[in-house]
């Protein structure tokens, strides 16, 4: 079999649009855009397009915001995380928001558990 | 194709109801999904139980699942004649060789021929690998090998699972939890809809001396007292080969001594640091001699490594 090399991409250094998001990830649009607009997935430099446009910029509306938007691969993870627990718990969007939470915190506390594991001295001999 | 017992898995008899199975799906999710458990096995647990309830919870593919009778699970067996005709739908152009499918392939596609027949455009399957690697891959980049076999239709229309072998190569820079992406590596898409993707989720394995924690590293440097108290210089190893590393007089057990960059690359340029962690280590069994000088030191030393528990004590009193 022929065996070829594949370079592989860093997902830290892509940036998604939105709709590129929800096809990677393969939420729902609407889904996806309760995710962003609670935060719970949130752009690269949220204001930075915005900043420049004056006065109007806040008349737009917040899925306009959230399609022009670029999300990083930490947001990618973050919506397939989001997506397979859709699918596995079957959850409406503000139960989601609760486990992803939830998913997080458990996530920061074992980041920590492991730095802390790494400082602690081994026992020698 | 192997038969899976798909009541079994959800620990229910033949004729359960469909609330019956979805109280047992959400039970054992609760139990096994990777997210809940870090249990050894929980995870290929959950995927057995969730491939079960994807196809009974759905009436049609349950009734199909249930036109293939009743087997041992694991028993070798094929579909009878008439089921995928009727099953797969009108359009029959998506026939399958047993031999080289499983079972969950076999439902996974049957939703797609059967609702209405029209030909929409479906991505394919994104896969989900988990590489762990050595602290030196992760310092020097490294080649792995990946073997996958993935469910495709052949030029014939035919559903198969096709071995897919390439090397995927992995930058140096890669760390614990972070993942990288192989695009259009994953199942094929149907229809014209775009390949599945290939993610890869990097994990570094126990290393004898390091231990990491995002592109920084750890190391015991065990010392002897007197190395502690006089100062000395020592030689470490880092991932770039050993260096000298400096103790200053008076260094205590517990102290971070940081060589700065000799950590683990970043993947956009930079590198981690290297902590050293003094240790102070005493000899297991003194000499005779070394046992007097000690003596001698101790009467020689007006040290008091307790004063602050004394002082605690008096204020307490």
């Amino acid at each position: 079999m022929r065996v070829e090399l594949t370079e592989v991409i860093w997902l830290e250094e892509q940036a998604l649009t939105f709709a590129e998001l929800a096809d990677l990830s393969g939420l729902p649009h609407s889904v996806l855009e309760e995710l962003v607009q609670a935060g719970a997935i949130t752009p690269i430099h949220p204001d930075a397009d915005h900043d420049i446009d004056g006065p109007d910029a806040g008349d737009r509306n917040v899925s306009g915001a959230d399609r022009e938007a670029r999300f990083s691969a930490a947001a990618l993870a973050a919506a397939r995380h989001a997506r397979q627990l859709c699918e596995d718990f079957e959850l409406d969007a503000p139960a989601l928001l609760l486990v992803l939470g939830l998913c997080d915190r458990v996530s920061e506390l074992t980041a920590r558990l492991r730095e802390l594991q790494a400082k602690l001295p081994r026992r020698v001999r | 194709m192997q038969y899976k017992d798909y009541y079994a898995i959800l620990g229910l008899a033949r004729g359960a109801s469909d609330e019956q199975i979805k109280r047992a799906y959400r039970k054992l999710a609760r139990k096994y999904h990777p997210d809940v458990s870090k249990e050894a096995g929980a995870e290929e647990k959950f995927k057995e139980v969730a491939e079960a309830y994807q196809t009974l919870k759905d009436p049609d593919k349950r009734a199909a699942y249930d036109q293939l009778g009743s087997h041992r699970s694991g028993e070798e067996f094929r579909p009878p004649p008439d089921w995928q005709q009727h099953w797969q739908g009108s359009a029959g152009d998506a026939p399958f060789s047993a031999e080289q499918m499983d079972l969950s392939d076999l439902f996974a596609h049957l939703g797609a021929g059967m609702r209405g027949g029209a030909r929409m455009a479906m991505p394919g399957q994104d896969f989900e690998l988990s590489v762990p690697i050595t602290v030196e891959e992760a310092y020097g980049g490294t080649e792995i090998d990946l073997d996958l076999n993935i469910p495709e239709y052949d030029e014939h229309g035919r559903l198969r699972r096709v071995p897919h072998a390439f090397k995927a190569r992995i930058p140096k820079g890669a760390t614990d939890g972070q993942r990288l992406r192989i695009p259009a590596k994953g199942g094929r898409g149907i229809n014209g809809g775009r390949n599945g993707d290939l993610y890869l989720d990097i994990s570094l394995r126990a290393h004898p001396l390091y231990r990491a924690t995002g592109h920084d590293l750890y190391l015991d440097l065990p010392l002897a007292p007197w190395e502690a108290v006089l100062g000395t210089a020592v030689e470490v190893p880092t991932p770039a080969g050993r260096v000298r590393l400096k103790i200053p007089a008076g260094t205590q057990a517990g102290q971070h001594l940081r060589l700065p960059r000799r950590g683990l690359p970043r993947p956009k340029g930079g590198q981690g640091d290297l902590y050293a962690i003094v240790q102070i280590v005493v000899p297991g069994a003194a000499g005779e001699s070394e046992r007097a000088l000690y003596e001698q030191l101790a009467a020689a030393s007006a040290f008091d490594p307790r004063a602050h528990l004394a002082q605690e004590a008096g204020h307490a009193g």
